[in-house]
């Protein structure tokens, strides 16, 4: 085993848990404010639901669900989640909100948590930790066996860009629209092992690499591997890491149900998939749907040809309806498909088009993710 | 100094007889010549204090002040104060309004714990600085509730400012802001009946002490709920958080201080009611983001160095600065305590930091003193020495305890990450 990798714990097949970084804001123009640490210190709560930790900002906290068998049961730990943590928000008088990035935050005045591995963090990455100010959806998915989890992530990378479009909701950066419909991957590429996982046949192949980057000196641990994709050997999931975080807690579900549906799908039918035909088109097909959404090109290396997103999505979608069906996730499924129902990333753009003020924008946001005002 | 004066008028008078255009000596300082020195003095002591020892830029400024006022060196003048006084006026009326749009009821009603903590500092205050006054220092009733009145809130500008220099963001300074806020505009109310209750006691004149009582707190309410739905319906024509904001901001601020001096109603009362309205009346969030420009500090400045200046030193009596002690620690004790037992969703080292911080007292103080104090000049000077001397030993300690506590709770920025406050 290598250093650094524990052993992989085998899961219930294809179990669920979903992570949320979610931003915490100043009640009173709701810009980024520092809270994280406050509310820790002032949280009362037993975990029935899950975890709420500390992010690498003072302006982030982190929500996960318990390990759950289903997509109900996601459902039920983020809205136990989501009540808790905005009640100890009221109490302190902190704002919360979904989105990937915050619209008009100076990311030089982000303050980096206290404690030894946020400090490390800091140390090595520099400006770049203050810039990963962003805020991303990650989805566990159980699988039994150390194999299967390399294959899967494997398997799972021509999907990436499915779930950036169907997540994204983060148009604005800086205060300005960025044309982008998720520009929170541009933060995260900028760290050096972020993007794809390279080709790998097994987990014993998969230890040999990461053996070649501890003796490189490139990655000490797992938590160093910012892939789009990745394995979680003390989970024993496959977890991907692509999403924005969603403005309500329904889309983080229905993404969840995406998620199981896919590798039930995937891990029922074993598609074979073309590793390095994919290695080209990778990032390309990830910018196209990073910068436009569900209006993305992608490119199909073995056809030779460019394919619309929205196309390849809708097919994908009535190809998952029986696994979810199985699963008992229809419902939350087709609710990715429904025709007309603006993304985040849209949603966003629309209350910029009527407000026309970015803290406009946020606090409706906010209103919304915390089932208050109007916007909920 | 007035040798070298009469040296200078002399010859410039006898310059005058052959240079017909020369205007009589100037006897008084142009007020923007005033207004430049002490503006460079003031910014000059806080900038070598903060460099020095680290100090809050304020302790430098009421040093600069204290140093060249009439107590000490003398180079401003009483007349020069009073010439300042309308700067000082704008200035505080400024950081008035914005205490009072920090005054945020909203939280304070869905934390109950907070409630607690605020209405124990509010009347713990109170009762322990009057029961002193009146028992230990042996003033009259009235002039104990006065000194009570005068001296329980902690000092919203100088609050405002520690805050905003240190770029502090977190549970203490919020709770820090909204203490003094709620004390404040419970010390604005008692400061109204306080006023009756003197007149009532030095000139049984029942008239006045109803009707001037009233007139301070209608003439302070009407004039800012004016004030604030002009600004509201302005401002509301305009971009939100744009520059012409902060430019109606700023110029129906100074209107609604120029029309409280007009009518004898006290400027910090009704600046600080306008901010709350702004505050309360904005549902739509027209002015909410909007802050003030950077250029408060140029006003801030001169206030603290005019406050520095007005303070009684020339009256010290070690019996005074013993009794203005005395004064601080039964506030520090009624303070520390209701921060304490009442934050109970706070760690104990946070309500500690929380009752730390609420301990300046200043501006407003001084100038709610002096308010008083001139109704009845006789006794009412000597009466509130005691206030005004806690408030001077609290213009130097002040800012550097609610400093120390902000830095202590861990919630000010690096170096690297400061916006707030000059250089």
């Amino acid at each position: 085993m290598s250093e650094g990798i524990g052993e992989f714990r085998e899961s219930q097949p294809l179990t669920l848990g979903v992570e949320l970084e979610l931003q915490l804001l100043s009640r009173r123009d709701f810009d980024l404010t520092r809270g994280a640490t406050d509310l820790m210190q002032a949280l009362d709560y037993d975990e029935r639901f899950g975890e709420i930790k500390l992010e690498i900002t003072e302006s982030m906290i982190e929500v996960s669900t318990q390990p759950q068998a289903t997509v109900a049961g996601i459902a039920a730990d983020l809205a136990g989640l989501r009540e808790t943590l905005v009640a100890l928000c009221r109490r302190n008088n902190i704002a919360l909100c979904g989105g990937g990035t915050h619209a008009f935050h100076r990311w030089p005045e982000r303050r980096i948590c206290p404690g030894e591995r946020f400090d490390a963090i800091y140390q090595r990455y520099g400006y770049l930790a203050k810039q990963f100010t962003v805020f991303g959806q990650h989805v566990h998915v159980g699988v039994t066996s150390a194999d299967d989890a390399i294959w899967l992530t494997q398997a799972l990378g021509e999907y990436v860009p499915a779930f950036i479009a169907l997540s994204a909701a983060s148009p604005f950066v800086d205060g300005v629209d960025t044309l982008f419909q998720s520009a929170r991957l541009n933060a995260v590429s900028a760290f050096p092992l972020s993007g794809q996982c390279p080709p790998l046949a097994d987990w014993a192949d998969f230890l040999d690499h990461f053996r070649l980057l501890q003796d490189c000196g490139i990655a000490k641990s797992i938590k160093d591997l910012y892939w789009d994709v990745r394995p979680k050997p003390e989970y024993g999931t496959v977890e991907i890491r692509v999403c924005d975080t969603p403005l309500s807690i329904e889309r983080a579900t229905a993404l969840a149900a995406l998620a199981q549906s896919l590798c039930r799908y995937l891990l029922r039918e074993r598609p074979a998939f073309d590793a390095e035909g994919l290695r080209h088109v990778a990032r390309y097909n990830k910018f196209q749907a990073c910068r436009y959404g569900r209006e993305a090109q992608l490119s199909e290396p073995a056809a030779r040809r460019q394919r619309p997103l929205r196309e390849w999505l809708d097919a994908l979608l009535v190809t998952l309806a029986g696994d979810a069906e199985a699963l008992g996730c229809g419902n939350w499924l087709r609710t990715l498909a429904e025709r007309g129902a603006p993304s985040d990333a849209d949603w966003l753009r629309a209350t910029w088009e009527r407000e026309r003020n970015m803290n406009d924008v946020v606090r409706t946001a906010s209103e919304r993710w915390m089932g208050e005002g109007d916007a909920s | 100094m007035e040798t070298l004066n009469a040296y200078a008028r002399a010859l410039w008078e006898s310059t005058q007889e052959r240079l017909f255009f020369l205007p009589p000596f100037p006897d008084q300082i142009d007020t923007l010549a005033l207004f430049g020195l002490l503006l460079v003095v003031g910014l000059l002591a806080g900038e070598w204090l903060r460099a020095r020892f680290g100090f809050p830029k304020m302790v430098g400024y009421v040093l600069a002040g204290t140093l060249f006022g009439p107590s000490l060196l003398g180079w401003i003048s009483v007349e020069a104060l009073t010439q300042a006084r309308p700067i000082a006026d704008a200035a505080l009326g400024l950081l008035l309004m914005e205490a009072g749009r920090r005054l945020d009821l909203r939280w304070l009603l869905g934390n109950p714990a907070l409630l607690r903590a605020t209405a124990a500092d509010v009347l713990l205050s109170f009762v322990a600085i009057y029961f002193f006054a009146w028992l230990l220092v042996g003033l009259s009733p009235g002039w104990a509730a006065a000194t009570a009145a005068v001296t329980m809130a902690s000092a919203p500008a100088v609050v405002l400012l520690t805050v905003e220099e240190s770029s502090a963001q977190g549970q203490v300074t919020e709770r820090v802001i909204l203490h003094t806020a709620i004390a404040t505009a419970v010390s604005f109310v008692l400061f109204a009946l306080v006023l009756g209750f003197v007149h009532a006691e030095l000139s049984a004149d029942w008239i006045n002490a109803v009707a001037h009582p009233l007139w301070v707190a209608v003439g302070a309410a009407l004039i800012a709920w004016g004030t604030a739905r002009l600004t509201l319906l302005v401002a509301a024509r305009l971009p939100k958080r744009s520059l012409a904001q902060v430019f109606v901001l700023v110029a129906m601020a100074l209107l609604a201080v120029g029309v409280a001096r007009m009518l004898a109603v006290p400027v910090f009362l009704t600046l600080f009611v306008m901010g709350a309205l702004l505050a309360f009346d904005d549902r739509r969030q027209t002015l909410a983001y909007t802050q003030l420009p950077e250029a408060h500090w140029l006003l801030a400045i001169i206030l603290f160095v005019i406050v520095g200046a007005s303070l009684p030193w020339r009256e010290f009596t070690w019996l005074t600065a013993l009794q203005a002690l005395g004064l601080l620690l039964v506030r520090a004790a009624a303070k520390t305590g209701a921060a304490y037992f009442g934050n109970r969703n706070l760690p104990p080292a946070k309500r500690l930091w929380v009752g730390l911080g609420i301990q300046p007292l200043s501006a407003t103080a001084v100038f709610m003193a002096y308010e008083i104090a001139a109704l009845y000049p006789e006794v009412g000077r000597s009466a509130l020495l005691l206030p005004l001397f806690a408030a001077a030993i609290m213009e130097i300690a002040g800012p550097v305890l609610c400093r120390l506590a902000l830095v202590r709770a861990g919630e000010t920025a690096g170096d690297g990450e400061k916006k707030g406050g000059i250089a």
